[in-house]
């Protein structure tokens, strides 16, 4: 197959887009349903990282690829799902604080033990010896299967997203999200129902770990930096926090715009890329945080329309 | 004096806080009657006894079971049991302030007090339907005795926002139903069609419901039984009539037009 066409820094910057969509998309669950704010989104999809890689790398498999990567990317799912049945049992009942540097810490708590666990992680060297599950031939040619992949897995997200819009079980996140005392009196279990969604949205964030380790092949701390966490809450409040596209589409405006647009295509000098250009995009993030919060905080596509989806689900 | 219908039993229970005693009751024993009332001045502990009993407030001391409905079946500790689970076991309250989902449309609302713990599994994707079609008809009885402006809209008015959580109420189909100043807000023509219905369901025996009122007038005219609560304790007990005989103590506490003739 010709891919000519496909620039590698396009299909990696794509990669990290469509990635970073699926985080702020399951993020989208917890802050824009259910009012959680979890800003230890990187420490989910980090812990789903390392224990996939670190699994597929170190166990001794008998049996070859696809079936170990996808029984790696398994335990790290399930690695993250059981992260999040930890922190959320123990962030279920505080306020937004206390959500706050719960989730912050349990983030910090891992990228610590990646760097210190050396035997199993590498440490700050890192860890290599990860590689696509099937050979296609070219590298780029696996690189582009490999954006194929995510891009479905990120689909089957928004798609499931979409439909808990549409079901009781939005109806309950959006209503414990509103009023958790009444929600409560209505007879429903609320601590059970944030648990539960920590351990479905985490172990949706490792399995994008997971994917992720295979298209780096290699690990490193400094994958797992917060400005994953940054990218999926910048893009998830811009795009607007309750719509369902809020994360596509404002993903695709902050981190697009860098990633792909400033880093692969203007004509910038070349040591403004490894220098001033992450920085830059830091400070850019945070005054885009500032200023959506303080004049449209609802996002570019605006509030949750319950009306509208209503009229259009139980109107005559 | 039925003993069929479920009734609360309140044993010893106080609550203080910052060291002032708010509610301090010995013993109460809530629907004996299919609708009682709960009066007294303001401060009384009503609210705080109502919260005690919904275990949305924590007790000091005591404990709160509902004696079951008829024989063979046991009596629950509702005291030891997390707010979430009291309407499983058919007891209800209404809120005293306005309570509601500002995210949530009036039939969002409805719907969201409907749905089973079963329809609200996180990979249902196809239980709205299921949860409509079961529940249509009771969610449009009681839209269509109660005219919101915009049921597939959001609630417009306090008015419509405090008829709503009493519906959501009645529609998780309660046992006891405990009325936190549920006229307070409401439009006077509402408030009739309201009582109406309550007191219409009360009296087939579906429920038995517990009223906490300023309106006196609402109190006495449904109430078959009243507990005057004042100064954390239920100081007086009885009928209508009985109460507003004891001079003294209506007088001091409610004014003296509310004292029987």
């Amino acid at each position: 197959m010709n891919l000519n066409w496909l620039d590698a820094f396009l299909i990696s910057g794509l990669f990290f887009v469509m990635m970073i969509i699926g985080l702020a998309l399951l993020l989208h669950l917890q802050l824009g349903l259910a009012r959680i704010a979890n800003f230890g989104v990187v420490g989910f999809w980090g812990i789903g990282m390392y224990a996939f890689g670190v699994l597929y790398v170190k166990a001794d498999w008998p049996f070859g690829d696809p079936w170990a990567f996808l029984v790696a990317a398994l335990f790290g799912t399930l690695v993250a799902g059981l992260a999040g049945l930890l922190v959320g049992w123990i962030i279920a009942d505080l306020d937004t604080d206390g959500v706050l540097v719960g989730t912050l810490g349990f983030a910090t708590v891992v990228s610590i033990l990646a760097t210190t666990e050396q035997d199993l992680t590498g440490g700050a060297l890192g860890m290599g010896g990860l590689n696509f599950p099937y050979d296609i031939g070219s590298v780029k040619g696996n690189e582009a299967l490999w954006l194929l992949v995510l891009t479905a897995v990120v689909a089957v997200i928004l798609y499931y997203v979409h439909r808990v819009h549409r079901v009781p079980y939005g109806r309950l996140l959006i209503g414990l999200g509103d009023n958790e005392p009444l929600a409560r009196s209505l007879g429903k279990a609320t601590f059970r129902t944030k648990l539960w969604l920590f351990v479905l949205s985490s172990a949706g964030m490792g399995l994008l770990g997971s994917l992720f380790a295979v298209k780096e092949r290699f690990l490193a701390p400094e994958h797992i930096g917060i400005d994953i966490t940054i990218a999926a809450m910048v893009g998830l409040v811009l795009g607007g926090t309750s719509r369902v596209w809020g994360a596509v589409v404002g993903v695709f405006l902050a981190v697009g715009l860098f990633d792909i647009i400033i880093q692969s295509y203007l004509p910038l000098p070349r040591e403004w890329y490894t220098q001033g250009i992450p920085v830059f995009r830091e400070m850019v993030f945070g005054a885009v945080l500032i200023a959506v919060l303080l004049f449209r905080p609802s996002g570019v596509l605006g509030d949750m329309r319950r009306d509208k989806l209503m009229r259009k689900m139980h109107g005559e | 004096m039925s003993s069929t219908r479920p009734r609360i039993e309140v044993e010893d229970v106080a609550k203080s806080f910052d060291g002032r005693t708010v509610v301090d009751v010995e013993s109460l024993v809530l629907g004996d009657y299919p609708i009682e009332g709960l009066i007294g001045p303001n401060g009384a502990g009503k609210t705080t006894l109502m919260r005690m009993i919904m275990h949305s407030t924590s007790l000091d001391r005591g404990v709160v079971k509902l004696l079951p409905e008829g024989p063979g079946s046991e009596p629950v500790t509702l005291s030891d049991l997390p707010p979430s689970r009291m309407a499983k076991h058919g007891l209800v309250k209404s809120n005293q302030v306005i309570m509601d989902f500002e995210q949530l449309t009036v039939m969002d609302s409805l719907l969201l007090s409907v749905a089973h713990p079963s329809d609200e599994r996180p990979f249902h994707l196809f239980a709205e339907s299921t949860v409509y079609e079961r529940e249509r008809d009771s969610i449009s009885w009681y839209l269509d005795r109660f005219g919101f402006e915009d049921p597939l809209g959001f609630a417009r008015s306090a008015g419509e926002k405090k008829l709503l959580d009493i519906i959501r109420c009645l529609l998780l189909e309660p046992k006891v139903l405990l009325l936190d100043e549920p006229t307070a807000g409401l439009p006077d023509d509402v408030r009739d069609q309201v009582m109406e219905v309550i007191g219409a369901k009360a009296a087939t025996g579906e429920m038995a419901v517990v009223i906490v009122e300023h309106d006196l007038d609402v109190i006495w005219s449904l109430c078959e039984y009243v507990h005057f609560m004042a100064e954390g304790s239920v100081v007086l007990q009885g009928d209508p009539e009985y109460i507003r005989a004891h001079a003294t103590v209506v007088e001091k506490y409610l004014g003296s037009e509310h004292v029987g003739s």
